[in-house]
């Protein structure tokens, strides 16, 4: 603005009186005048001072008006050129201004034709003065503007380079243009190896890829795959689990491409297997120990039966003789129970089914503890369902099962410390619907506590003290469960135990049933 | 009729090797097959011993034998504990249980481990009680 308050003015002309003249009219006017005699040295000055405005005369000798005004535009088109003509020299002047001159005036030179040309030159150059304010303006918020969308466009950048997770990115061609350090880590390509070279099909699982593209299909906006755990191929061939999301890009409603964020689930994998590991040993290492205690209790009580007999040998008694090898029998027994349970544990075993009639098995179990239960005062209740017939069931399972059940509701029992109790187990069957029969044993013995409760199925768990294997409920239940049964309890400290079993049955076939009657 | 020596023990193998000892050496059994019973027969049979079992239903012979060291007519009778855990774990029971209050129980007059030989228990009995 400063410079349009005071432009500098270059006057050209051969006639040094007009130049004279024209000087101090334009300096009174306040206006920096500096001026030459001819072209050449007008050009000279143009190129020294940088005038904003030329007043040129067009006919000088040598370089003409014309001329100047053509270097002069060359040089900076921006500078204001007025030329002088003479009177009625129409076609110089529109000449000049094909050239680009801003205006022209007839000489002799008025000073109100001059002082309009000036303002209208003035004014252009106000003009363009605030346009180039404009733009620089313009140029600068854009700049502004750029560095912004960079830093954040490098900040994002950062985050995806910086992110533990395989970020992996593709166009709407599946072809992949984002590999993070965390893919090349989880795939073992590098980026170089993947971006523009490889699909979705070459690095993902088939499952992935088609998740993906049913999702695209649907073109449900904004909805990312719920995480799921895959296990994806890495460049060495290896399986490597990842838990896995992804979504569909769209913009402005069409699929631009899709993103899939992996996370490398190889450490959590690792310390889930030591875990498994560390609690493994130290099973074994309780069974090892629980197993150790329960055998020396049967050799104790073998090496007590062998000493009693040595004596009755020795004394020719044979009521102690007898005493001494019930010992070394009922040991003998309890041996054989326990590499039976073991192996009963450690053998997967399918149900061997067989026409059978489940109240005489629990029949038969309510014998076998007959002896012992009366020993203890305990009273057996049978209640039996008598519209159970002869049906399609594994005997054994349900022997061995109910065996133990009431052998434990036994043991509730005799370990009960309410010693004035009129102990009683109750054995029930049942018929249920959809071919189910449930055999219930129910003590009025000790009860669990909570924690009891909580180990009861847990391998080697055992409240006997030695005088049991843990084993007992451990195998109830597998085979329940391999004769697709169900158990349950309830129990309360001090009152009782109910355990429940439900196994399904198949009916006798039409020739099973004939030969059943007769 | 020798000196009277009760067995505690739930355990009836236990028990039929405890009084054949006993009665090969010439004393008198009674048995008794856990702490509250074994009480009750000390009260009425006044034994010269004990030989007791640790883990047992109904009343363990941890309890047992504290009850029977604390009563001024009874603590007199001389103690074999006999059984399949450890002397140390027994004592450090015996040590939790007077931290937390109880009377101070003297150690028993002997603790064998189960399995025992039939030898070892007669010598320990009559090291005892004569």
């Amino acid at each position: 603005m400063q410079k349009i308050l005071l432009p500098k003015i270059l006057l050209i002309d051969d006639e040094e009186d007009i130049i004279r003249v024209l000087s101090m009219s334009l300096r009174s006017d306040g206006y920096d005048v500096v001026s030459a005699l001819s072209g050449k040295e007008g050009l000279d000055v143009f190129k020294k001072e940088s005038p904003d405005i030329i007043l040129t005369d067009i006919k000088m000798p040598g370089m003409d008006g014309i001329e100047v005004l053509k270097k002069v535009k060359n040089i900076d088109p921006e500078t204001e050129v007025i030329i002088i003509t003479g009177h009625g020299d129409i076609d110089t002047a529109i000449e000049a201004l094909q050239y680009g001159a801003s205006d022209f005036i007839n000489k002799p030179v008025r000073d109100e034709a001059l002082s309009i040309a000036l303002d209208r030159a003035k004014e252009k150059i106000d003009i363009r003065l605030k346009l180039k304010e404009y733009t620089d303006d313009l140029e600068n918020m854009v700049k502004i503007a750029t560095e912004e969308v960079k830093r954040k466009s490098d900040f994002q950048i950062k985050l995806i380079k910086s992110s533990n997770d395989g970020i992996v990115a593709t166009d709407d061609d599946w072809k992949i243009v984002v590999f993070n350090p965390g893919a090349e880590r989880i795939f073992g390509y590098s980026k170089s190896e993947v971006i523009g070279k490889m699909k979705v099909v070459d690095l993902y699982p088939p499952e992935i890829v088609g998740a993906l593209k049913i999702e695209a299909e649907s073109k449900r906006n904004n909805t990312a795959l719920p995480w799921r755990e895959v296990t994806v191929l890495s460049k060495d061939e290896k399986n490597i689990p990842v838990r896995f999301t992804g979504t569909i890009l769209y913009e402005e409603g069409m699929a631009m491409g899709s993103v899939a964020f992996f996370q490398d689930l190889r450490e959590i994998k690792r310390l889930e297997n030591e875990l498994i590991n560390s609690e493994r040993l130290a099973a074994v290492g309780q069974t090892v120990a629980g197993l150790a205690h329960y055998i020396k209790n049967i050799l104790i009580g073998l090496k007590g039966g062998r000493y009693i007999v040595d004596v009755a040998l020795d004394k020719n008694d044979t009521d102690k003789l007898k005493n001494g090898w019930q010992a070394i029998k009922r040991n003998i027994g309890r041996i054989s129970d326990l590499v039976l349970d073991l192996l009963t544990y450690s053998k997967e075993r399918e149900p061997e089914y067989e026409n059978c009639l489940p109240n005489e098995i629990v029949n038969d179990v309510c014998e076998l503890v007959e002896a012992t239960a009366m020993e203890h005062h305990i009273e057996i209740i049978k209640n039996f369902d008598l519209s159970i017939h002869e049906v399609l069931m594994d005997p054994r399972s349900i022997h061995r099962s109910l065996l133990n059940l009431v052998s434990n509701a036994i043991d509730a029992c005799t370990t009960d410390e309410y010693t004035d109790k009129k102990w009683q187990i109750h054995v029930k069957t049942a018929l249920e619907k959809n071919n189910i029969i449930r055999f219930e044993v129910k003590d009025n013995g000790s009860g669990m506590s909570d924690e009891v409760k909580a180990n009861l199925f847990e391998s080697f768990f055992s409240t006997k003290k030695g005088k049991g294997t843990g084993l007992g409920l451990l195998i109830t239940r597998k085979l329940i469960g391999e004769h697709k049964g169900k158990i349950d309890v309830t129990s309360k400290l001090g009152e009782g135990t109910i355990f429940a079993v439900q196994l399904p049955y198949e009916e006798l076939s039409n020739t099973d049933k004939i030969a059943a009657r007769i | 009729m020798g000196k009277k020596v009760l067995c505690v023990d739930d355990d009836p193998d236990i028990r039929l090797f405890v009084v054949t000892v006993l009665e090969e050496n010439g004393y008198t059994p009674l048995t008794a097959t856990n702490g509250k019973e074994g009480l009750e027969i000390i009260k009425k049979e006044r034994p010269d011993l004990v030989t007791l079992d640790v883990l047992m239903p109904r009343q363990s012979g941890i309890k047992m034998y504290r009850e029977l060291k604390t009563d001024d007519s009874l603590k007199d009778i001389s103690v074999i504990i006999l059984s399949g855990i450890a002397r140390r774990t027994f004592l450090r029971s015996q040590e939790a249980l007077t931290e937390f209050g109880s009377e101070n129980v003297p150690e028993p007059e002997a603790y064998l481990e189960k399995p025992v030989e039939p030898e070892e228990l007669a010598e320990m009995i009559k090291k005892v009680i004569g």
